[in-house]
């Protein structure tokens, strides 16, 4: 009998142990896992829901420059969204907000009701979309100023927060006709939104039509997908009494985690000083713009940081040279049309969610006026539960006298704010 | 000679019928996708349960809709979150990396970073149909007896895949696949550092659009192992999705039968 060699022997022998052996079972943090998923109970997958309703009781105190510098507010709002299929490829859409405020404020504050959008859309095919209404009609890739959103223009009645994604919320849509073509890689809007009074109203529940129509007004934007990482949009503006204006969105993939954006527009217009003067001037070319980048970390904070600029908007000689009254008014003006009141600014912005504990997120931004060096600043921290939020903000305008947000008469603000959704 | 060149002739062919014999890694990854994915457009309701230190803290419920694009192979996707009723109806579209989120109250289209979680844990990635064998090269490490979701022991071609295109998530994965049924059973995600970032069970597999598929994913966090992420899927249809839909100026005009 010939013996095998020890080699092989041994390589025998381990083979057969591991044989033997039992198969590694998964390790205990997984096993409980597993039996966690076991005991997990779904309740019945309910289908979305075509509305969507929030009451938000609010409480608040500004440090205001007036009569009386310290303000308390008190602040009842009903937020409603409905969103209907009423035929096959027929949608309707309401979105109305109230609030009911008190203030002991001079003038006080008023009951205020915002009908956001009321409009009809008809798909009648998978790529031809009709709308006829009132619709918030929006473009931009920036954050914090968007100079191609021109339907901003006069769109806010009641403002709850400076936060941006708020403003663009709680605001007036247009009355459009407003029809998209869309394309496998790109799509075209032609919008028209015509002149349906000559003024705002600032009655309670007015629908306010001198406020987002009041000349005939159109916009054409076309976007063309370059590739996964690239998908620029341009947009043509323009109407009686309204310069043409050419627009261009874009934002990119820099990275996993960061994303680059860059919003610009160009066309004649007259500077902000002389539309809130009254002062006889020529149009000039003005440039607007907004561009930088957000970024994520692995721990989901998103920061934001972008430059923005407006031709339109003073420099610091010509801001100083305003007296203080008139720096109001250039201050009201760039308010009402939500434009940037400073030739440059630098705007931070960030998110973060699940901050320390679960389900805390807070917000903040900063937008530092370059020119004479002023800041508006916000702070927002909102606790979630399944069906209400209770949040606290805070806002302040500083810097040094005679500068730009020094000027605004809002000092600081802080309100806390709970809300329940039905 | 004769001999030697017998030898040589015999030690060839054994070489062949072993390289015949060797299953192909990468065709394995395929077969699992096959078993995950559906071959046609399909919608399907996920729900996202999250739980830390075993008590539920966070529940999600999406609807996706996907299609696999016809250049590229890889699935493309349109997600709407039906709870938590504060974000209802928003949307979120995935391409690959061009990933774009939308919310209809503010008719705002922004574009997110991958690494930008919308829903908790799980990745944007998580939720959505990926077919892996597009993005990734399969190495074949050999064959493993393992506990599957069910803790039931399986036979199971232990893969090592690595990253062909910068767009994906994770930067390696290991993955386990029944030799028999080419089911996924469990899956390692790595960050580049080499890190863990995530363990999947794959698991309930049930009859749904054609095949035997997996009806619940089980997430363990790679760092703490006590932050678990359920993902369930249910009332699989098929669905057409057109290619107009899945671009982002559609995104709010979007609205489902």
């Amino acid at each position: 009998m010939q013996s095998a060699p020890l080699p092989t022997c041994l390589a025998l022998c381990f083979a057969g142990l591991t044989h033997a052996a039992a198969p590694p079972a998964a390790p205990p943090d997984e096993l409980d896992a597993l039996a966690l998923a076991d005991k997990a109970t779904v309740e019945s997958t309910q289908p979305a829901r075509p509305w969507r309703i929030f009451i938000e009781g609010a409480a608040g105190r500004n440090e205001v420059i007036g009569a009386v510098p310290r303000v308390d507010t008190q602040r009842l709002s009903i937020d409603m969204r409905l969103d209907v299929s009423l035929a096959p490829g027929l949608r309707a859409v309401l979105s109305d907000r109230v609030d009911l405020a008190h203030s002991n404020g001079v003038p006080p504050a008023e009951n205020v009701n915002t009908l956001r959008e009321a409009f009809l859309s008809w798909a009648y095919s998978d790529r031809q979309v009709l709308e006829i209404g009132r619709v918030n009609v929006r473009n931009g890739a920036a954050m914090g100023y968007n100079p191609t959103d021109w339907f901003k223009e006069n769109a806010l009645r009641s403002v709850v927060s400076p936060d941006p994604a708020v403003l663009r919320e709680n605001r007036q849509g247009t009355v459009v006709l407003q029809g998209q073509q869309l394309w496998g890689n790109g799509a075209l809007t032609a919008t028209f939104s015509p002149k349906l009074a000559n003024a705002p109203d600032p009655g309670a529940f007015a629908l306010d039509f001198g406020a987002t129509n009041p000349r005939n007004r159109w916009l054409l934007a076309g976007s063309y997908k370059l590739s996964d990482a690239l998908n620029p949009q341009l947009l043509l503006y323009g109407g009686t009494n309204t310069p043409t204006q050419l627009g261009l969105n874009l934002s990119a993939l820099a990275s996993e985690a960061a994303v680059v954006f860059g919003e610009f527009s160009v066309g004649k217009g007259k500077s902000l000083p002389a539309q809130a003067l009254g002062l006889a001037e020529a149009d000039k070319t003005q440039q607007r713009a907004s561009a930088g980048f957000s970024y994520t970390t692995g721990f989901n904070l998103t920061f934001t940081a972008a430059a923005e600029y407006n031709s339109a908007a003073p420099e610091q000689g010509q801001w100083l040279a305003l007296n203080p009254l008139d720096r109001l008014r250039v201050l009201a003006t760039a308010d009402a049309q939500q434009d940037l009141p400073v030739r440059q600014a630098w705007f931070f912005h960030a998110t973060w969610k699940d901050l320390l504990v679960r389900r805390l997120d807070l917000s903040a931004f900063v937008r530092r006026d370059h020119e004479t060096d002023s800041r508006h600043q916000w702070l927002e921290a909102r606790y979630r539960w399944d069906h209400a939020d209770l949040s606290v903000q805070w806002q302040r305008f500083s810097g040094a006298p005679g500068s730009v947000f020094r000027a605004v008469p809002q000092r600081q603000a802080v309100e806390l704010a709970l809300r329940y959704y039905f | 000679m004769r001999a030697l060149h017998a030898a040589a002739l015999a030690l060839g062919l054994s070489l062949a019928t072993l390289a015949r014999a060797a299953p192909d890694p990468q065709a394995i990854l395929a077969a699992s996708d096959a078993v995950r994915n559906p071959s046609r457009p399909f919608v399907v309701n996920v729900t996202l349960l999250e739980f830390r230190s075993s008590k539920q803290t966070d529940a999600n419920s999406l609807v996706v809709y996907s299609k696999s694009d016809t250049a590229s192979g890889q699935f493309r996707s349109l997600i709407r979150i039906v709870a938590p009723q504060r974000d209802a109806n928003k949307l979120m579209l995935k391409n690959g990396n061009d990933l774009w989120f939308f919310d209809p109250a503010s008719q705002a289209s922004i574009r997110l970073s991958p690494q930008q979680r919308l829903l908790g844990q799980a990745s944007n990635g998580d939720v959505v149909t990926v077919n892996l064998a597009k993005d990734y090269k399969a190495a074949l490490q050999g064959e493993e007896e393992l506990a599957d979701g069910e803790r039931v022991m399986r036979r199971a071609y232990k893969l090592d895949l690595a990253a062909v295109s910068p767009d994906v998530t994770y930067h390696r994965v290991e993955m386990w696949v029944d030799t028999t049924s080419s089911r996924p059973i469990r899956a390692r995600f790595f960050a580049e550092s080499g890190h863990l970032l995530k363990t999947a069970f794959y698991r309930k597999f049930q009859p749904q659009l054609g095949r035997e598929r997996p009806t619940e994913v089980v997430i363990i966090d790679g760092l703490d192992p006590a932050w678990v992420t359920v993902m369930r899927y249910s009332d699989y249809a098929w669905r057409d999705v057109p290619d107009a839909w899945l671009q982002r100026d559609f995104l709010p005009r979007f609205k489902p039968e």
